[in-house]
C-alpha cells in the first residue's frame, strides 16, 4: 500500500517539495538582511543621542514591501487541499479505479486508512517544515512590530499553519468522496475552506478567552505597551459626553476645551498638548483597551490548532463511513 | 473443497426506488465458465459487485465460495475481478501495474503474470494509458489471474474489444481455465461469442434470473416449434417460454422433458442465442418489430415431422 499511495501521488509530493524549496531559496535570500537590521534595532538603545524612532521608521519602510508574501503564504494549506486531499478518493471513483483497489486482497478500510493516512502525514511534515521556516525568518518584523496576534502573522507562524492544512486535506478528501468529481470537489474545497477560515478568524479567535480591559489616560501611552497584546479594540470612554465622535475616536476643538478647563485658553499659540491631556484626565476622560494578552499567544495557537484538527478528524471519519458505505 | 461458487437466495438490491436486482435465488457449480447474460440495466453488474462485496444486499444473501463477500479480506483474496471498463491506473506503466497487484495481494504469481504478458507482447515499460483496448483487457485479465483466485468474475469483458481482441481474449481466459481450473463467471450481452466457452448460463432479465442452468441440458430441454397460425393456448408442446404470432404462423420457443409429438408442429433444435433471445423476449412481448426472435426464426414449415 505505501508504494502504491507513493507511486499515485508522487508527482503532487514532488510538486509540494519544488514549492518548499522555492519558498525556502527566498527566505533564505531575504532572511539574513532583516536578522541584520533588526540587531541594529534592537542595539539602538545602547547608544545615547540616537534617533531610534526614525531607525524604526526605516526598518519598516524598508521592509513594509515583504507584506507581499502573506497572500502567498496563506493559500499554502489551501493548495495542499486542493491538490493532494480533493483527488485523493474522488479521482479513484472518477475513473472506477477503486473497483479494482477494492477486489485485491486488501479491504478498502484499509486501502482508506494506508492511503489517508500517509497524505495525512506528509501534509504534517511539509506543512510543518513550512511553518518552522516561516516563523524563523520571519521573527525579527514580528518582533520589531510588537504583535505577533495580527492578520497574516498568527495564521502563518507556530502550529496553525499545519493544523489548517490538515483540515485543507481532510476537507478535500471528504468533498472528493462525497461528490466524487474531481474538479467540482477542488473548487467546493477551495470555498469552504476559506468560509471557515474567514468565520474562525472574524468571530472565533477574538473570543476564545474572555478579554481583558485596561483604561488609561488620554494621550498617554498604555501601561500594557511591549506586552504584544492583541487589542481587539480601543475606546474613548467620555462622562462629560463632550469629546466623543459619533466614530468612538474624540475631537477636542478649543471652544469646548475653554469651556471644560477655563485656564488653559490663555496661551495665544493654543493649549500644548500636557495641557490638553491633564484637562481631558481632570475630566475623566480616558481610553479603555480590550485586548486579548500577549501570554496566550501559544494557547490561542493550541486552541485554533485543536479547532481544525478536531474539523479534521471529523472529515475524515466522514470520509471513512463514506468508503464504507455509500460507494460501490 | 467447494462445489458451489456462487450462491444466491432471495437476492435484492435496491438503488434509491428501483430495484437492480430482486429475489434472485441461483447456484453456480465450481470448475465452470458460467455466462451471466442480460441486455443493459438487467441486474449483472449489481449481482457481480454483490458477489465481490463492492456492494451490500438490500435483503437476502449471497454466498461465494462458502462465505459472504466483503466481510473479511481472506476472501478477496479467493475472488479474481475485473469490473466493467476493465479500471487500471492510466499513468502507470504495465510493470507498475502489476506492481500493484503483487503490492495488494497476498498471494502473487509474478511468473505467470509477466509470462503472459510477455507471450502477447505487450512491452512492461509502456504505460497502461497507451494501451490498446485489447491489452488492456489482457492486462486486467492478468492481474486478475495472478493473484490465483478460485473464482474469477468478470464484469462485460468483451464489450470494448474488437472481434479479434474479442477471440484472444477468450483464447487466454480458457487456457488459464484449463491450465488452472479456476471458476469463471462472466458476463455479457454478446451471446454470440460466448457459446464455445461457456457450460452454464444464467439470464437476467429485469433484475430476476429468467434462467439458470447447465447448457447442454438447456438446449435439450428447449426447442423451437413453428407451425400454421394458433389462436389460444398451444398444446402437447411443453411450457412456452416465447410465442410469435403473425398472420400466417405461429412460432414458439418451449421447454418440455420429452419429445413433441403433434404432427401440427414443426420442432427444431436451438442454439444459445435462441434460448437467451426467448427468455429475453418473455411470453408478454410478442410484436414482430420488438421481438428478436423472429429474425432466427426460419421461414414458413415446409415439412412435418415428429
Amino acid at each position: 500500500m505505501i508504494w502504491v499511495t507513493w507511486r499515485q501521488h508522487r508527482a503532487q509530493a514532488f510538486a509540494t517539495l519544488i514549492g518548499l524549496c522555492a519558498i525556502g531559496a527566498f527566505l533564505l535570500i531575504t532572511g539574513p538582511r532583516i536578522a541584520s537590521a533588526f540587531r541594529e534595532l534592537q542595539a539602538c538603545p545602547v547608544f545615547p543621542g540616537q534617533d531610534c524612532s526614525s531607525l524604526h521608521e526605516a526598518f519598516d519602510r524598508r521592509f513594509n514591501s515583504l507584506q507581499f508574501v502573506v497572500p502567498l503564504f496563506m493559500v499554502v494549506p489551501l493548495l495542499m487541499g486542493v491538490f493532494l486531499g480533493a483527488p485523493l478518493i474522488a479521482r479513484e471513483v472518477e475513473q472506477g479505479t477503486h473497483r479494482l483497489a477494492w477486489t485485491q486482497s486488501v479491504t478498502r478500510g484499509r486501502w482508506a486508512v494506508a492511503k489517508i493516512s500517509l497524505v495525512c502525514a506528509f501534509t504534517l511534515l511539509a506543512t510543518g517544515l513550512f511553518a518552522w521556516m516561516v516563523s524563523r525568518w520571519s521573527f525579527p518584523l514580528v518582533a520589531a512590530s510588537g504583535t505577533r496576534f495580527g492578520f497574516g502573522v498568527f495564521d502563518l507562524r507556530g502550529i496553525v499553519p499545519i493544523a489548517y492544512a490538515l483540515f485543507a486535506v481532510a476537507l478535500g478528501t471528504a468533498t472528493g468522496t462525497l461528490i466524487r468529481k474531481t474538479l467540482p470537489a477542488m473548487a467546493i474545497t477551495l470555498g469552504a475552506f476559506v468560509a471557515v477560515r474567514v468565520v474562525v478568524e472574524l468571530f472565533l479567535r477574538p473570543r476564545y478567552l474572555a478579554t481583558k480591559t485596561i483604561s488609561y489616560p488620554f494621550l498617554q501611552e498604555s501601561p500594557r505597551s511591549g506586552f504584544g497584546d492583541w487589542v481587539i479594540s480601543s475606546r474613548v470612554f467620555d462622562p462629560t459626553g463632550r469629546f466623543s465622535s459619533p466614530d468612538g475616536g474624540i475631537t477636542v476643538n478649543p471652544s469646548s476645551l475653554a469651556q471644560a478647563c477655563p485656564h488653559i485658553s490663555s496661551d495665544p499659540l493654543g493649549p500644548g498638548k500636557d495641557q490638553v491631556g491633564r484637562c481631558l484626565t481632570q475630566l475623566g476622560v480616558k481610553l479603555v483597551d480590550t485586548y486579548q494578552p500577549g501570554s496566550r499567544y501559544w494557547l490561542f495557537q493550541g486552541i485554533e490548532s485543536a479547532i481544525f484538527v478536531a474539523l479534521a478528524a471529523g472529515l475524515i471519519g466522514l470520509t471513512f463511513w463514506l468508503i464504507r458505505r455509500r460507494i460501490s | 473443497m467447494n462445489t458451489i461458487a456462487l450462491e444466491a437466495s432471495s437476492l435484492s438490491r435496491r438503488y434509491g426506488g428501483t430495484w437492480a436486482l430482486q429475489e434472485c435465488s441461483l447456484s453456480l457449480p465450481t470448475a465452470r465458465v458460467v455466462a451471466l447474460v442480460g441486455p443493459n440495466g438487467a441486474g449483472k453488474t449489481t449481482l457481480l459487485h454483490l458477489a465481490t462485496g463492492l456492494l451490500q444486499p438490500t435483503s437476502g444473501s449471497i454466498h461465494v465460495l462458502g462465505e459472504v463477500p466483503g466481510a473479511d479480506p481472506e476472501i478477496l483474496g479467493r475472488i479474481g475481478f475485473v469490473a466493467q471498463e476493465m479500471p487500471l491506473y492510466r499513468n502507470f506503466t504495465v510493470a507498475e501495474m502489476l506492481r500493484f497487484g503483487e503490492e495488494m495481494n497476498r498471494t502473487w504469481d509474478r511468473d505467470l503474470a509477466v509470462g503472459r504478458l510477455e507471450k502477447l507482447s505487450i512491452p512492461s515499460s509502456q504505460k497502461v494509458g497507451t494501451l490498446s483496448g485489447g491489452q488492456r483487457a489482457q492486462v486486467s485479465l492478468a492481474i486478475a489471474l495472478a493473484k490465483r483466485p478460485e473464482l474469477l468474475l468478470l464484469d462485460e469483458p468483451l464489450a470494448s474489444l474488437d472481434p479479434l481482441a474479442r477471440r484472444d481474449f477468450l483464447a487466454a481466459l480458457m487456457e488459464s481455465v484449463a491450465e488452472h481450473g479456476v471458476s469463471v463467471v462472466l458476463s455479457s450481452h454478446l451471446v454470440a461469442d460466448l457459446e464455445r466457452v461457456c457450460d452454464h448460463l444464467v439470464v437476467l432479465r429485469n433484475g430476476h434470473v429468467a434462467v439458470d442452468g447447465d447448457i447442454v441440458g438447456l438446449t435439450r430441454k428447449h426447442r423451437l416449434v413453428s407451425g400454421p397460425r394458433h389462436t389460444g393456448a398451444l398444446a402437447g408442446v411443453g411450457e412456452v417460454i416465447d410465442r410469435v404470432d403473425t398472420d400466417r404462423q405461429t412460432v414458439a420457443l418451449v421447454r418440455t422433458d420429452g419429445p413433441i409429438m403433434d404432427p401440427t408442429w414443426d420442432v427444431r433444435d436451438v442454439d444459445l442465442e435462441e434460448i437467451v433471445l426467448g427468455y429475453l423476449g418473455g411470453r408478454e412481448g410478442s410484436s414482430v418489430a420488438a421481438d428478436p426472435l423472429l429474425r432466427t426464426v426460419p421461414p414458413a414449415p415446409s415439412e412435418v415431422r415428429s
